[in-house]
């Protein structure tokens, strides 16, 4: 066999092609496995009616609003507390399309809307850095 | 100095750049599959929690430790380049470094983590070249590791994990243009001599940490 192509510089070629692959395999196969899955759930709470009233509390969870998806129905007032986990900026609540915005100092305020179109609507800190979803049916 | 020359440079000779970055990644995987199979399997919802940010922080290690490697061995550079190199590696790795356990201890936890990977790397590179690259990679690390930080803390609840992509994919392609200023600057000169050891070390130390301070250590109240 004539081993002339094997010199120093295709050895070095070689061991550096197989080091690239090594680094793609690597990556795509721990990549496979690490990058996978989703912590984040969506949990839907649907409001009680109490008195006339649909009564939300929503407290702190991995830095947003739990529950952060809240089901409620048009017509009927909501009011939403924020309980005493919730610190920060998060204490700033918005709902834009309400013209809602309103620093709930203690967990007894709240803020009190009526809503009366059917849709999904974001409520979200004065910041936007905790988000959730009002759905009204 | 073309850009084919530089692609030789660092995919081409015994002592590459390719080959640091695998060696680097088999040190950190295996150290991620040791502790995983001892402790991590253990902890509730640990690949959604965790997973993705190990990955890039052992990603973004290898990446940054492969650099130093092969900056180390020049020593006689100008003080603009050492400038250049402290800024750049203090910048990247405290941001890198800051940003992944921000997004999972809070901003206080990924501050402190960022900075003292930042300041440290960034003096480290920075002092082939004078007190001006020593400052360089001070300053640089400080407000590389409260950036990462902090825009991980900002993005918790608006694509986090994309950011984390672009992240690590602007990174790379600042530390690709730092080894080829270097490639540039010495104009491919041999280096002084090849060391795994610290290669091995200083990823081995790195990943260890960073899985350590995101599973078991303290975080913020927030994210409690």
């Amino acid at each position: 066999m004539d081993f002339s192509i094997w010199t120093k510089e295709f050895t070095i070629t070689m061991k550096n092609s197989i080091y690239l692959i090594g680094i793609i395999v690597l990556a795509v196969a721990f990549g496979f496995i690490m990058v996978k899955g989703n912590s984040v759930s969506e949990e839907v709470y649907t409001a009680p009616v109490i008195d006339g009233v649909q009564e939300v509390v929503l407290s702190l969870k991995d830095y947003n609003y739990s529950p952060n998806t809240v089901k409620v129905q048009a017509g009927i007032p909501v009011r939403i507390y924020l309980d005493s986990s919730v610190v920060g900026c998060l204490r700033d609540f918005t709902i834009n399309d309400f013209g809602i915005r309103k620093h709930l100092k203690t967990p007894e305020d709240y803020v009190e809307f009526t809503p009366t179109i059917i849709g999904r609507y974001t409520f979200a800190c004065s910041m936007g850095m905790g988000t959730g979803v009002l759905i009204v049916e | 100095m073309t850009f084919k020359e530089f692609s030789k440079f660092m995919t081409n000779r015994n002592d590459s750049f390719v080959k640091s970055v695998f060696i680097s990644l088999i040190v950190s995987f295996s150290v991620f599959l040791f502790a995983y199979f001892i402790r991590l399997r253990y902890v509730e919802d640990f690949m959604p929690k965790y997973g993705f940010y190990i990955f890039f922080a052992i990603l973004s290690y290898s990446l940054i430790v492969s650099t130093l490697k092969h900056i180390r061995p020049y020593k006689e550079f100008p003080c603009m380049s050492g400038m250049m190199i402290g800024m750049t590696l203090g910048m990247i790795s405290g941001f890198l470094a800051g940003f992944y356990v921000g997004a999972t201890n809070g901003m206080f936890y990924g501050s402190v983590w960022g900075m003292l990977v930042g300041i440290s790397l960034g003096v480290w590179s920075g002092k082939c070249c004078g007190i001006m690259g020593i400052m360089e990679g001070m300053m640089s690390g400080f407000m590389g590791g409260l950036m990462g930080a902090m825009t991980a803390i900002m993005m918790f609840n608006d694509n986090l994990k994309i950011a984390g992509v672009i992240v690590f994919v602007i990174s790379s392609v600042i530390l690709i243009g730092l080894n080829f200023m270097i490639f540039r600057e010495t104009k491919g000169a041999d280096r002084k001599y090849e060391d795994n050891f610290f290669n091995i070390v200083l990823s081995f130390l790195l990943t260890t940490l960073t899985i350590w301070i995101s599973v078991f250590g303290p975080r913020s109240l927030l994210l409690q």
